[in-house]
């Protein structure tokens, strides 16, 4: 019997940003370049830009509570056709808690019966194709999965 | 925050166009509901050969052709502008997404309540020519 060799993780790229509104730009940015030349096409790479940025805006609001001097991790890494970007806060079980993990209501959010905010989460959902969260202590971590191999209908851009 | 967004508004017939440019998030909301209010003015004001009263703008044109990037903040405000204008019986339409913010409208359904058109041209043609 032969077994397929999984290839180990090769990390692209690890830093730390303050928690202050607006840096996850520079996120965003700094996950483009270090994901340029691994193959995902440009709809893809926009999907994962935008799942990014909220995520990381999540981090610096919901976890660390916008304290600059709580840095977000962030650490990207590439596992065959998997392009992994792991983003961790200080915010706990708290953090985890208070998500909006419930798919917005545009009708109802015009009818006033839901806050017009409210899709961070359901835009990181739906931009990659795999999301994971896990809490340990403080630590608040959420994975956001892209394969390189993306259907060809993806691509629209 | 600063806003990284600036918006121009212009009267047209039956329409008001905002033209947005920079980042649509959430420091873009003091902007967007100014430029809200005076597009709304400026077509109950009137504009060059039209009667005032002819020229409620009844749609507002949205125009994204220089925005580069919208964030989920950005989306509730775009919420917030579609709530209050169905509130005024105003249409809004969309002009000038890139095909990543087009398919962001799709997902979260405002495509569903705001016509998306191509460019600005295109969405003034349609909403200002013969069959408008």
């Amino acid at each position: 019997m032969t077994h397929a060799v999984r290839p180990t993780p090769r990390r692209l790229d690890a830093f730390t940003l303050a928690s202050e509104p607006g840096n996850e730009r520079l996120a965003l940015a700094r996950v483009a370049d270090c994901v340029a030349d691994v193959g995902l096409g440009a709809a893809r790479l926009e999907r994962l830009k935008t799942a990014v940025a909220e995520a990381t805006m999540n981090a610096i609001e919901h976890g660390n509570g916008n304290q600059p001097e709580i840095p977000v991790e962030i650490e990207v890494t590439q596992n065959g056709d998997d392009i992994t970007v792991a983003i961790s806060d200080r915010g706990g079980v708290t953090h985890a808690d208070s998500g909006d993990h419930a798919d917005p209501d545009l009708v109802k959010k015009l009818d006033g019966e839901q806050s017009p905010r409210g899709w961070g989460l359901f835009l990181i959902r739906n931009m990659v194709d795999a999301m994971d969260t896990s809490t340990d202590g403080q630590r608040h971590t959420i994975w956001l999965t892209m394969r390189t191999t993306g259907d060809a209908h993806d691509e629209h851009v | 925050m600063t806003s990284m967004c600036e918006a121009t508004t212009r009267a047209l017939p039956g329409a008001a166009v905002i033209e947005l440019r920079g980042e649509v998030d959430g420091s873009a909301a003091a902007v967007l509901n100014a430029a809200y209010e005076r597009a709304v003015e400026a077509g109950h004001a009137g504009h060059a050969g039209h009667d005032a009263t002819d020229s409620d703008p009844g749609t507002v044109v949205l125009d994204f052709a220089a925005v580069d990037y919208i964030n989920s903040t950005g989306i509730a405000l775009i919420v917030s502008v579609l709530a209050r204008a169905r509130a005024e019986r105003r249409k809004v339409v969309a002009s000038g997404l890139s095909a990543h913010y087009r398919e962001i409208f799709d997902i979260t359904r405002l495509s569903d309540f705001i016509e998306l058109f191509p460019d600005l041209d295109r969405a003034v043609s349609q909403l200002t020519g013969p069959a408008a």
